[in-house]
Parts: C-alpha cells; sequence; structure tokens
C-alpha cells in the first residue's frame, strides 16, 4: 500500500483520481484519432460516391486472404492485451509479461503480413505514382483508390508500429516490477489504444477489401 | 471508473471467438451478389464488432459516463463531418 500511495503524483488526492484522469486523458486522445482517421473515412465515402465502379475494380485487386488473416491476427492481439490487462489488475507479473509478449509477436506478425502484401501490390503494378498501370476503363479513378488504400493502410500501419512500441515498453517496464494490482494503470491505457487501433482496422477492412466481391 | 468492473477472462475469449465468426460472416457474405445491401450488411457487422471491443475489451460496458459520452462524441463526429460531406457533394 505505502507504494502505491508513493505513485500518486502530487497533484491528485489518491490513485484513483489520479487513474481516473489517465483515464480521462486516453479517451479525448482516442477521440482525436478517430477524428484523424475520420477525415480519411471521409474523403474515402465522397470518391466511392464519386466513382462506384472505380472502387468496386480497384477493391477487386486488393489481396483480400492476406488482409482476412490480418484481421483475425488483429483480432487476436486484441485478445492477448485484453488477457495482459487483467492479468495485470491481479498482479501476476508474468503472465502480464507473457501476454504483452505475444501482443507485439502478433502486431509484428500484423505488419509482416502487410509488408508482403504490400510486395504483392508492387509486383501487380498497383502502387500509384511509382508503377500504377491498369488496363481497363476509369483508369485514373481506381488509381484515386490506390492512392486512399495506400494513405489509410500506412497510416494504420504507423499506429500499429507504435502501438508495437508502447507495448514493448510496458513489457520491460512490467518484468522490472513497475506495476501491482493496485498500480497498473499505463498497461491499461496502453490497451486502451491498442484496441482503438484495432478498431479501426475493422472499419478499413470492408471499406478497402470488400467492396464488390460478388 | 473501479477496476472491479472488468471483464474476467472468459468474456474475452467469448468476445473473441464472436468477433471471429463475425469476420468469417462479413467476408462470407461479400462474395454473395446482393447489390447496395453488401455494403450495409459489411458496415452494420463492423459496427457490431467495434461495439463490442468498445463494451468489453475497453470496458465502456463499466466505465464512467463521462467516459462513454467522449466515446460517443468522437463517432458522432465523423458521422457529421461524412454525412454533412455528403450533403454538399451529392446535391452540386
Amino acid at each position: 500500500m505505502a507504494s502505491a500511495l508513493a505513485a500518486v503524483a502530487p497533484q491528485f488526492d489518491d490513485a484513483e483520481q489520479q487513474r481516473s484522469a489517465s483515464n480521462l486523458g486516453i479517451w479525448i486522445f482516442l477521440a482525436t484519432e478517430v477524428l484523424f482517421f475520420g477525415v480519411l473515412f471521409a474523403a474515402y465515402a465522397i470518391t466511392r460516391v464519386r466513382f462506384p465502379e472505380a472502387f468496386a475494380a480497384g477493391s477487386r485487386l486488393t489481396n483480400i486472404t492476406l488482409a482476412g488473416i490480418n484481421t483475425a491476427v488483429l483480432l487476436t492481439s486484441s485478445l492477448t492485451m485484453a488477457l495482459g490487462v487483467h492479468a495485470a489488475k491481479q498482479g501476476a507479473r508474468r503472465a502480464l509479461v507473457g501476454w504483452l509478449c505475444l501482443t507485439v509477436v502478433l502486431g509484428v506478425g500484423f505488419l509482416a503480413i502487410k509488408a508482403v502484401e504490400y510486395r504483392l501490390d508492387y509486383l501487380e503494378h498497383l502502387v500509384p505514382s511509382v508503377n500504377f498501370a491498369y488496363p481497363g476503363p476509369q483508369t485514373e479513378q481506381v488509381e484515386l483508390f490506390f492512392y486512399l488504400y495506400f494513405f489509410v493502410t500506412a497510416v494504420h500501419g504507423v499506429h500499429v508500429l507504435i502501438g508495437i512500441c508502447c507495448i514493448a515498453v510496458i513489457a520491460a517496464m512490467a518484468s522490472r516490477h513497475a506495476f501491482s494490482a493496485s498500480y497498473f494503470t499505463p498497461v491499461d491505457v496502453t490497451g486502451l489504444y491498442w484496441h482503438l487501433v484495432d478498431i479501426i482496422w475493422l472499419f478499413v477492412f470492408p471499406l478497402l477489401y470488400l467492396v464488390s466481391r460478388s | 471508473m473501479t477496476t472491479d468492473a472488468y471483464a474476467a477472462p472468459r468474456t474475452y475469449v467469448i468476445v473473441w471467438l464472436t468477433l471471429l465468426a463475425l469476420l468469417l460472416l462479413t467476408v462470407g457474405s461479400a462474395y454473395v451478389q446482393l447489390g447496395w445491401i453488401n455494403t450495409v450488411l459489411n458496415l452494420t457487422i463492423t459496427v457490431t464488432q467495434a461495439a463490442l471491443v468498445m463494451l468489453f475489451s475497453m470496458h465502456l460496458r463499466s466505465a464512467h459516463p463521462l467516459l462513454r459520452v467522449i466515446a460517443a462524441i468522437g463517432f458522432f463526429g465523423i458521422m457529421l463531418l461524412i454525412v454533412l460531406t455528403l450533403f454538399d457533394v451529392m446535391t452540386r
């Protein structure tokens, strides 16, 4: 209990108030992240409404197998993160470190699969401004779809990368006894960020990969 | 905002299995020709998945109302942005 009290910063009355403030802070940050991605989704909506055929054609050229596997990988990493937070709450240090490491592995796996997918996109001449080649009608509009595809997935990828780094730092702190059952706010907050990155991908996946498969 | 209200591991596993099932459903439905209903179906499933993650993994189910309001504002902001922008673009 003494160590938990010592962890309270001077501006807070107690540990609970400090925890609440951290939670409020991360949620406001997450709301701004949602709005940041919202601009991209709005750009997507306008472009898709204007060029529905081109978006259908572009979407059919994306790699649904790798993206589907990646979605499952990210959903699983969300589970391991949630179990990590639960372990932290129980004060189970070893389990916490284990779950966090597993989450990092799954996050790296997501980026690795994404890299393979980018490579295949490149080989299929789907990278706008680099080697884009599309024979059919509406070539420029299909290219526009791929501009959005690469921008949205790359920005999301950066978020995954940041998440991986945060979780790795938290795992290192956890292995050095930085957290206890009464103080694990950094684990909690990192978990919330990771889940949001997961949610954003849940929207990106159908919008880019499932436009017109039938 | 008490931590006691966090879900049990079993709940997380059930949520995860549900999310995977919904993923299969959304991918499977995309291969059935339904016209514009395909997109509506995909987005409905996605919103359901996002709600599951937010309610359980992100503890919104048991969170302080203030946090729920902030989460709602984020998504309401997106809706406003997209809908009003589309009104403009589609009525030109």
